[in-house]
C-alpha cells in the first residue's frame, strides 16, 4: 500500500534547477534511501517532504492526504538532521520532551513517554545530560528519540551517520535498522554512501542532478542498473564501448544483446571478469595488482580507453601476478552482463 | 491570497527592522540634515530663513588661519596617538594569544575594564598623574633625582597624546585580540619548519595575517582621537584647542550655531576622508583576505 | 633551534629572537600597566584625607566618599543618569533586537544596504550626534532635555545592541529552528523556546553595555542634556574643571568599582572573551 507519494516535484533556485520532475512512491513500513553524490538534490527532496522547502510544482501526499501546503510544524513527519540539531540549551530529556510540550501534553504523560522513548534508544538514565556531554552515537539516538516520541507517520533521516567515525557507523546502522523494524515506521534516508544504502534500505532511489534515475531494491539496482551512471555509482563497474552485431556483442560473443545492431555499451562488474588463457575476450598487461586477503584486484591495460578492473577470488597462499605480466581476461557469467544503448560510452 | 501580496506582506523578513529604521531616519538622518543645513543658511530664532543658501560661512571658516592650525593639530595629535596605540596594543594582543589560563583572564580584565569606566574618569586619572607640581609623575621624578625642577607636563601636546593613547588603547587591542587568538598556528609551524626564526616568522606570517585587524583598529582609534574634545580640554588646558574643541566651544559656549555647524561639518567630512584612506590602504595591503567566494 | 636539514639552511637568528621576545614582553608589560595603573591611582587618591590630591595619599580616610553622598547635586545627577541609562537600554533593545533579526535572517533584496544603514551611527562621533540632535530639536522647537538626551544616546548606542545580537544570531544553527518546526512548534513558540534562550547571554551583554555607555557618556550628553537635571557625566565634567579636591576621585573610584562588578557578573554569565568582540566599534 502506497504511503508516501511524491508527484512530479520541481524546484529551482534562480537559474539552477535543483529538483527536476521527481516522482517517488514509498509503501507503508518501507525503508527507502535517496542515494546520490553531493549536490544531486537528495537533501532538498527530503526537505521538501518535511516542508522546509516549498516545491515550485508537484504534490506531496502522505497517507492519501496532500500535505504540500502545510507548514513544517503541521506535518506529522519526523526529521533527523545531519548533525542532529539538538537544542544545546536543553537537556536530553527536555530535547525529547520538546515536541510534547509544544503539543501541550500533561506533564505526567510527557515524563512517561520521554522515559519510554529514551528506553527505546537505550539511553535510560542519560536524560539529565546536555547534548554536548554525549558521544556522537548517543546524540544521534537522542535525535531519533526526539522525533519518535511524537509517533510520526514518517521518519526522515538526512545523512544520519555522517558525523560518526567509521567503526561506530557500522554498529549504528545495524542498530538503527533494527529499531525501525521494531517500530515499523516508513522511513527515508538520504546518503551518498552506497554501502550504507545497500545495508539499510528495502529500496534505493539513485539520483543525479535533480532527477531520480532508478528506483529498485538494492540488489536489483546492483544486478540490473538502467544506465552506466547507476552502474558506477552502486558498486564498481567496467563500462565498455562495444558493437552489437547479430544479437551478440562483437568483442565478447558469449554476451547476448537483445537489441538492434550498432554501437552499445557493455557493463561488467569487476568480479564478473577473470584471468583467462585461450578463451580470453581481451588480452593485455597487468598495470597494477593488489592482494586483499579474500580477493585480488587487477587493473589490466587491454587497449581500451580505460583499464579493465578485475576482482578475482584468492586462494590461501596465492600471490598476485606481477605488474607487467601478459594476461587474458574473460567474462565469467555472460548472463550477468548488461548491454545498454548509446554510442560513445564512458 | 495572491502570492505577490503574500510576498510583499512577508517582506522577506524585513518588517522587524522597520522600527529601528524609522527611528534612525527621524533621530539620525533628519538631525544630520539639520546640522548640514545650519551651516549653509541664515537662522533666526532657530528657524531657517527661506532662500538664504550661502557658502559664505564655509568660505570664511576655510579662510581662517586659526581653523587650519587647529585642524592640523587635531590631525597630528590623532596620528601620533593612533600609532602609539598600535605599538602598545600589538604586543598585548600577541601575548594574550600565546598565554593561557589565569594570565589570559587578567589581560582581558585589564583590556575590558577601562571600556566599562567612563572616559571622563580615565581622563581625570591623567590629571592626577600629570597635573602640576604635585602631579604623580613630577613627584616621582623629583624624588628619584632625575629632575630638579618640576616639568611642565599638563597643557602640552604630549599630555593630550598620552591621555588619548591610553584611553583609546582597548579599541586597538580588541580587534587584534580576536584575530591573533583565532589564527591558524600551523602557518607559523610551517614557517619555522622552512627555516625562519621566531622574529622572522612573526613579521612575515603573523603580522601580515593580522593586517585587516590592524587597519580596523587604526581607523577606529584615529576617528575617536580626531573627534575627541574632552581630553584636549582637560589635559590641554584652557588655552589649548583643536578642531573638535572649537566645535564644542562654538556651539555650547559662544552659542554661534552657524559656526559650530560649519566646523562640525568640516570635522566630520575630514574625519571620513582620513578613515576612508586608512581603510583603503588596509584593503590594498590585504587583498588576499577578500578573496572569498 | 634546528636549522640543520633542508635546502640552504637559514642563518642562525638566535640572538635576534631573544632580543625580539624581550622587547615584546617589555612593551606588552608596559601597555598593561598603562591600562590599569591610572584607575588604581585614582582609587588610592580617593582615600586622601587632605583637601588636595597627592600620591601616595597622606593617610586613609573615607571622608570624600561621605562628601560625595552628601552632595545633593551629585546624588541627584546619579538618579538622572540611572533613569536615562534605563530608558536608553530599553529603547535600544526594543529597536535593536528585531532589527538584528531582519539583518541576519531576512531574505529581502537590499539587506546589505539595511545593515550599512543600521550600523551607520557607529561612524558618527558622539559629539556630532549630540550637536545634530540639539539643532534638530531647536528647529522643531524642542529644548534640550533629558528626553532629547535619551533619543540621542539611543541613536549612539543602537549599533552596540545590533552588533552583539547579530554576532550571536549568526552563530546560531538555523537548523535548530527547523528542528523545532519539525517537532510541531510555530514561529513564535520556536522563538521563545529555542532562539531566545540561546540569545540570552548576548542580550544581557548588549543591555549591560548599552546601560553603562548611556550612564557614562559625556560627549553626547554635553549637548543635549537638561540644564537643570544634569546627568552624572556632565556634572562630573564641570566638577573636574572647577574642583581640585579628592571628591572626584571618590566618585571615580565608585564608578570603577561598579564597572568591575558588572564585568564580574558578565564574565560569569557571558564569558569575558565573547564580551570583547562586538563591544568595539569597528
Amino acid at each position: 500500500m502506497t504511503h508516501i507519494q511524491l508527484e512530479a516535484i520541481h524546484k529551482s533556485y534562480g537559474q539552477t534547477q535543483v529538483l527536476n520532475d521527481c516522482t517517488l512512491e514509498i509503501a507503508r513500513g518501507e525503508v527507502m534511501t535517496l542515494l546520490g553524490p553531493s549536490g544531486c538534490g537528495k537533501t532538498t527532496l527530503l526537505r521538501t517532504l518535511a516542508g522546509f522547502v516549498r516545491q515550485d510544482h508537484g504534490r506531496v501526499v502522505v497517507g492519501g492526504a496532500e500535505i504540500s501546503h502545510l507548514a513544517p510544524n503541521r506535518r506529522s513527519v519526523g526529521y533527523v538532521f545531519q548533525n542532529y540539531a539538538l537544542f544545546p540549551h536543553l537537556s536530553v530529556a527536555e530535547n525529547v520532551a520538546y515536541g510534547l510540550k509544544v503539543r501541550r501534553r500533561p506533564a505526567g504523560e510527557i515524563r512517561e513517554r520521554v522515559a519510554k522513548a529514551l528506553h527505546l534508544v537505550a539511553l535510560d538514565g542519560l536524560g539529565a545530560r546536555f547534548p554536548a556531554q554525549l558521544s556522537g552515537g548517543q546524540q544521534q539516538r537522542v535525535a531519533i528519540a526526539r522525533v519518535l516520541v511524537l509517533e510520526p507517520e514518517v521518519l526522515l533521516l538526512d545523512e544520519p551517520f555522517n558525523a560518526l567515525d567509521a567503526k561506530l557507523r557500522l554498529t549504528m546502522q545495524v542498530e538503527l535498522r533494527k529499531l525501525i523494524d521494531r517500530v515499523g515506521i516508513t522511513s527515508i534516508f538520504v546518503t551518498h554512501d552506497q554501502s550504507e544504502a545497500m545495508m539499510l534500505s528495502d529500496k534505493v532511489a539513485v539520483m543525479r542532478a535533480g532527477r531520480i534515475e532508478q528506483v529498485a531494491a538494492p540488489l536489483a539496482i546492483y544486478d540490473r542498473p538502467v544506465n552506466d551512471y547507476v552502474a558506477s555509482f552502486i558498486g564498481r563497474a567496467n563500462v565498455l564501448s562495444v558493437e552489437v552485431r547479430g544479437g551478440v556483442v562483437a568483442s565478447a560473443p558469449e554476451v547476448v544483446a537483445n537489441r538492434a545492431d550498432g554501437p552499445a555499451r557493455l557493463i561488467v562488474r569487476p568480479e564478473n571478469l577473470a584471468i583467462a588463457g585461450a578463451d580470453a575476450c581481451w588480452s593485455g598487461r597487468i598495470l597494477f595488482a593488489s592482494a586483499q586477503g579474500p580477493s585480488i584486484e587487477y587493473e589490466v591495460e587491454a587497449g581500451l580507453p580505460e583499464p579493465l578492473r578485475l576482482v578475482v577470488p584468492r586462494q590461501a597462499g596465492e600471490a598476485a601476478l606481477p605488474a607487467g605480466a601478459a594476461v587474458g581476461v574473460r567474462i565469467v557469467d555472460p548472463g550477468a552482463c548488461i548491454v545498454i544503448g548509446g554510442g560513445s560510452g564512458v | 491570497m495572491h502570492p505577490v501580496v503574500r510576498r510583499v506582506l512577508h517582506g522577506g523578513g524585513f518588517w522587524p527592522a522597520l522600527p529601528a529604521v524609522a527611528f534612525l531616519v527621524v533621530f539620525l538622518v533628519l538631525p544630520m540634515l539639520t546640522l548640514l543645513a545650519f551651516g549653509f543658511v541664515t537662522i533666526e530664532r532657530g528657524r531657517i530663513v527661506g532662500d538664504t543658501f550661502t557658502l559664505q560661512h564655509l568660505h570664511s571658516a576655510l579662510g581662517d588661519q586659526l581653523i587650519w592650525r587647529l585642524a592640523w593639530r587635531s590631525f597630528y595629535v590623532a596620528v601620533i596617538s593612533t600609532v602609539l596605540a598600535l605599538v602598545l596594543a600589538y604586543p598585548v594582543a600577541y601575548l594574550f594569544s600565546q598565554t593561557s589560563g589565569i594570565w589570559r583572564t587578567l589581560i582581558l580584565i585589564a583590556v575590558i575594564s577601562p571600556l566599562l569606566t567612563s572616559a571622563l574618569v580615565r581622563t581625570y586619572a591623567w590629571l592626577v598623574i600629570l597635573g602640576g607640581r604635585r602631579g604623580l609623575l613630577n613627584q616621582t621624578l623629583l624624588q628619584l633625582g632625575l629632575i630638579d625642577q618640576p616639568l611642565r607636563l599638563l597643557n602640552t601636546d604630549w599630555a593630550v597624546i598620552i591621555g588619548m593613547t591610553q584611553i583609546h588603547l582597548p579599541f586597538m587591542i580588541l580587534p587584534l585580540l580576536a584575530v591573533l587568538s583565532g589564527r591558524d598556528r600551523r602557518l607559523e609551524e610551517a614557517a619555522r619548519n622552512l627555516g625562519a626564526g621566531r622574529v622572522r616568522t612573526f613579521f612575515t606570517v603573523v603580522v601580515p595575517m593580522s593586517v585587516p585587524a590592524i587597519f580596523a583598529g587604526l581607523a577606529l582609534v584615529f576617528a575617536v582621537s580626531y573627534t575627541n574634545f574632552i581630553v584636549p580640554q582637560l589635559l590641554g588646558g584652557g588655552s589649548y584647542s583643536t578642531l573638535a574643541v572649537q566645535v564644542y566651544e562654538q556651539t555650547v559656549v559662544v552659542l554661534d550655531w552657524t559656526r559650530g555647524a560649519v566646523l562640525a561639518t568640516i570635522l566630520l567630512t575630514s574625519c571620513f576622508v582620513f578613515v576612508y584612506l586608512i581603510v583603503a590602504g588596509g584593503s590594498r595591503l590585504s587583498r588576499w583576505s577578500e578573496i572569498r567566494t | 633551534m634546528t636549522n640543520g636539514s633542508g635546502p640552504g639552511p637559514a642563518p642562525s637568528t638566535h640572538w635576534v629572537d631573544a632580543v625580539g621576545a624581550a622587547v615584546f614582553a617589555l612593551v606588552a608589560g608596559f601597555a598593561l600597566l598603562l591600562l590599569v595603573a591610572p584607575s588604581l591611582i585614582v582609587i588610592a587618591v580617593s582615600f586622601e584625607p587632605r583637601a588636595y590630591i597627592s600620591f601616595p595619599p597622606s593617610g586613609f580616610s573615607l571622608k570624600w566618599y561621605w562628601a560625595v553622598f552628601e552632595n545633593r547635586q551629585l546624588t541627584d545627577s546619579v538618579q538622572v543618569s540611572l533613569m536615562v541609562a534605563l530608558w536608553v537600554s530599553l529603547l535600544c533593545m526594543a529597536l535593536g533586537v528585531p532589527a538584528a533579526f531582519a539583518s541576519i535572517r531576512g531574505t529581502f533584496p537590499a539587506k546589505a544596504g539595511l545593515n550599512a544603514f543600521l550600523l551607520a551611527p557607529q561612524m558618527m562621533p558622539g559629539m556630532v550626534i549630540g550637536i545634530a540632535t540639539l539643532f534638530f530639536g531647536a528647529y522643531i522647537a524642542f529644548r534640550a532635555s533629558n528626553t532629547m538626551l535619551v533619543l540621542a544616546l539611543s541613536v549612539f548606542c543602537l549599533p552596540f545592541v545590533i552588533r552583539i545580537t547579530m554576532a550571536r544570531l549568526a552563530d546560531l544553527d538555523p537548523r535548530l529552528d527547523e528542528a523545532s518546526a519539525n517537532l510541531g512548534a510555530g514561529k513564535l513558540e520556536t522563538f521563545v523556546r529555542v532562539t531566545l534562550p540561546q540569545l540570552g547571554p548576548a542580550l544581557l551583554a548588549a543591555g549591560a553595555f548599552t546601560f553603562i555607555e548611556a550612564f557614562d557618556n559625556v560627549t553626547v550628553a554635553l549637548f543635549t542634556s537638561d540644564v537643570r537635571g544634569r546627568p552624572l557625566p556632565v556634572e562630573l565634567y564641570y566638577l573636574v574643571q572647577n574642583d581640585s579636591t579628592p571628591a572626584i576621585a571618590a566618585v571615580s573610584a565608585i564608578e570603577i568599582g561598579l564597572s568591575c562588578l558588572v564585568m564580574l557578573v558578565l564574565g560569569r554569565t557571558v564569558g569575558l572573551e565573547r564580551l570583547g568582540g562586538p563591544a568595539t566599534k569597528t
